[in-house]
């Protein structure tokens, strides 16, 4: 197909911007499109429909806006510079800056960041900058504080290297706490799903094989006209994990459909209102643009697992996430949305009532996105600290049985000079702990063996893990050992906070 | 109907709720307490309506409590609202869905004023009252 791919069969662009031009395009929404497929067959629709329009509007957290601020009096070479507090990357020439959605706040932080700040911008706000440097022989001056709005900017443009997913994994969480992620709040033991993405509206994927978006497409960004500028960041089509690079005047644009957005203990974000019209010029695009929701495959993956290849718990779709339930094992479980399907829908209505009043007209690609790209990992070359680098090995540790005395423990306790007792079995297989603390309140209570006070439910570590890991599990469950075991709970050493913070110092990059 | 209950000091050592469901009989869910000895606040649940709601709450303003029908526990500001959805499933109470329009709909009646919608709202559109 890749010779094919692009060819204008049914209809060429000029074709289609001529009709617009006499005001008699055909122009449907994807899930117009939908129902007139169902209705009149493919065949049919394919050759009446001239455009189809398409829209998403998500959190898209590689987004930004590259600002000009103009001179000052004298002038300033910029070094560092906060919007509303929020910095700006600088490493560009003196009053250049790029905002990034995720920057967040130094004063309100995980409150207010890069993303509210161009929603004030474009809302027609004050934001205040401020901004500092050493001064050079040509930028004299070293520091300013004054305030901004969108009119006062040379240039202000939206560039965002990766926006509209072709469709994206849903999240759950098997584990026993809840967790704050950038897929939003996941409740314990598969509590919920959610999910991104708009479906059967999703730009990218109503195009599946990217014949039309490409390169140099006009399309709808943010309330106003943007341009796709090549392929996103992460782009993987070959998977139906497509990505474009966007780049739009603010000016021209809403805060209807730019708006900034927090993820609870994950940070800020971006919401991105994008829509590309899809010309229907052969019959594969027409096929690929009356895709359903139940059509488009999404895997919903455990987010407790902290892995870059989190397991798949189970392959959905669209049509069964939207429906507000998912069935995992023999659970029912609730599902929602991240993205607004409402805004998504009125991006795609927008879009053609743009066309339909030949205010927007539709662009060919200069040139077409790559339908093949490695998706490669970041490779860690420097070992890391584990477990088994730092832990007491199982042949310094001092261990227990369940029905050992407990004076005959403390003993060993005050002897060795140790905090913490793993409690084994016979064959080694951990079955509780108990430490100084469980001791004392042994002696409060009068309690004779140590199956009656050890703590049953034990956190435990593996030798392979890195130590940044565990350390953090100590601090979530607020203590200060953890026996290593191995794949069937045989103790293999004890790590603690003092191992961790005494035989560190001064190992960097062991 | 949720119920605030304000304790004042003189009535904070008393059992005043376990006497209002002896005497009523009514079932009585406590769905957030902070109470110290000195006064406290309580959302309390009463699974009636009409003229036995009426009575239990007559009792409990005499026990000494202030007393606030609570018609909503949390505030959604629909000019900050995208209708996302974020706020759907995490609610363990299921009170919050979308409406036909795809605009978000809170059941004051499932409720519990938890706040796990307060804070997954990307948007910080919802308030707990």
């Amino acid at each position: 197909m890749s010779e094919e791919r692009g060819k204008e069969e049914l209809r060429t662009c000029e074709e289609i911007n001529e009709k617009i031009r006499r005001g008699d395009a055909i122009v449907m929404t994807a899930e117009e499109f939908i129902g007139f497929v169902e209705q009149s067959g493919l065949e049919k629709a394919a050759k009446e429909v001239d455009i189809v329009t398409t829209g998403t509007f998500g959190a898209m957290c590689s987004s930004g806006a590259f600002l000009n601020f103009g001179h000052s009096e004298p002038p300033i070479k910029m070094v560092r510079c906060w919007l509303n507090d929020v910095p700006a990357y600088k490493g560009l020439a003196a009053v250049d800056a790029y905002l990034g959605a995720t920057a967040m706040s130094e004063t309100r932080p995980f409150e207010y960041g890069g993303g509210h700040v161009i929603e004030d911008l474009v809302s027609g706000k004050e934001v205040e900058l401020r901004a500092e440097s050493y001064g050079t022989d040509c930028y004299p001056r070293r520091s300013l504080e004054t305030t901004i709005t969108l009119d006062d900017l040379n240039q202000a443009y939206l560039y965002n290297p990766r926006n509209a997913y072709q469709r994206y994994n849903a999240a759950t969480n098997s584990s026993d706490r809840t967790l704050y992620t950038y897929m939003g709040t996941l409740l314990p033991r598969y509590g919920n799903v959610t999910f991104s993405g708009s479906g059967q509206l999703s730009p990218l994927y109503k195009d599946l094989n990217l014949e039309t978006i490409g390169f140099g497409t006009r399309i709808f960004l943010g309330g106003g006209v943007g341009y796709v500028v090549g392929e996103g960041t992460q782009h993987k089509p070959q998977s139906g994990f497509a990505t474009i690079a966007v780049k739009g005047d603010l000016r021209g644009m809403s805060a209807e459909y730019l708006k900034g957005a927090v993820f609870h203990k994950y940070g800020t974000t971006l919401y991105v209102g994008v829509g590309i019209p899809i010309p229907i010029i052969n019959m594969r695009v027409a096929a690929t643009a009356a895709l359903k929701d139940e059509d488009i495959p999404v895997d919903i993956l455990d987010y407790s697992v902290p892995s870059r290849d989190r397991p798949v718990v189970k392959r959905s779709n669209y049509a069964e996430l939207k429906s507000g339930k998912v069935v995992i094992g023999d659970k029912e479980v609730p599902s929602s949305p991240l993205s607004s399907i409402k805004v998504a829908r009125k991006i795609a209505e927008t879009l053609k009532r743009w066309i339909e009043s030949k205010e927007f007209f539709i662009q060919r690609p200069i040139e077409l996105l790559p339908n093949y790209r490695e998706f490669k990992p970041l490779k860690i070359k420097k070992r890391e600290v584990t477990v088994g680098d730092i832990m007491m090995p199982l042949k310094d540790l001092v261990l227990a049985k369940p029905n050992d005395d407990i004076k005959k423990v403390a003993k060993m306790i005050v002897e060795k000079n140790i905090d913490h007792v793993p409690i084994v079995n016979e064959e080694g297989v951990l079955v509780g702990i108990v430490t100084t603390w469980d001791l004392t309140r042994a002696l409060a209570e009068d309690k004779k063996t140590l199956q009656e006070i050890m703590t049953r439910y034990v956190i435990t570590a593996k030798e392979s893990e890195r130590v940044d890991e565990v350390a953090k599990r100590m601090a979530e469950y607020h203590i200060s050992g953890l026996p290593v075991v191995d794949d069937v709970m045989r103790v293999k050493g004890l790590i603690t906070s003092d191992d961790i913070s005494r035989k560190l110092v001064g190992r960097r990059g062991l | 109907m949720k119920v605030k209950l304000r304790y004042p000091h003189e009535a904070a050592s008393k059992p005043v709720l376990a006497e209002v469901i002896l005497k009523t009989g009514l079932l009585i869910n406590i769905l957030e307490a902070k109470l110290t000895p000195k006064e406290g606040e309580m959302i309390i649940d009463i699974a009636t309506q009409g003229p036995a709601l009426k009575s239990a709450l007559e009792y409990l303003k005499a026990a000494g409590l202030e007393v606030t029908e609570l018609h909503s526990l949390v505030e959604l500001d629909r000019g900050l609202c995208i209708s996302c959805g974020a706020c759907i499933s995490p609610c363990p109470a299921r009170a919050i869905r979308f409406d036909e329009n795809l605009d978000i709909e809170i059941d004051v009646k499932r409720c519990v004023g938890c706040g796990i919608c307060v804070r997954t709202c990307p948007r910080k559109a919802i308030q707990l009252i």
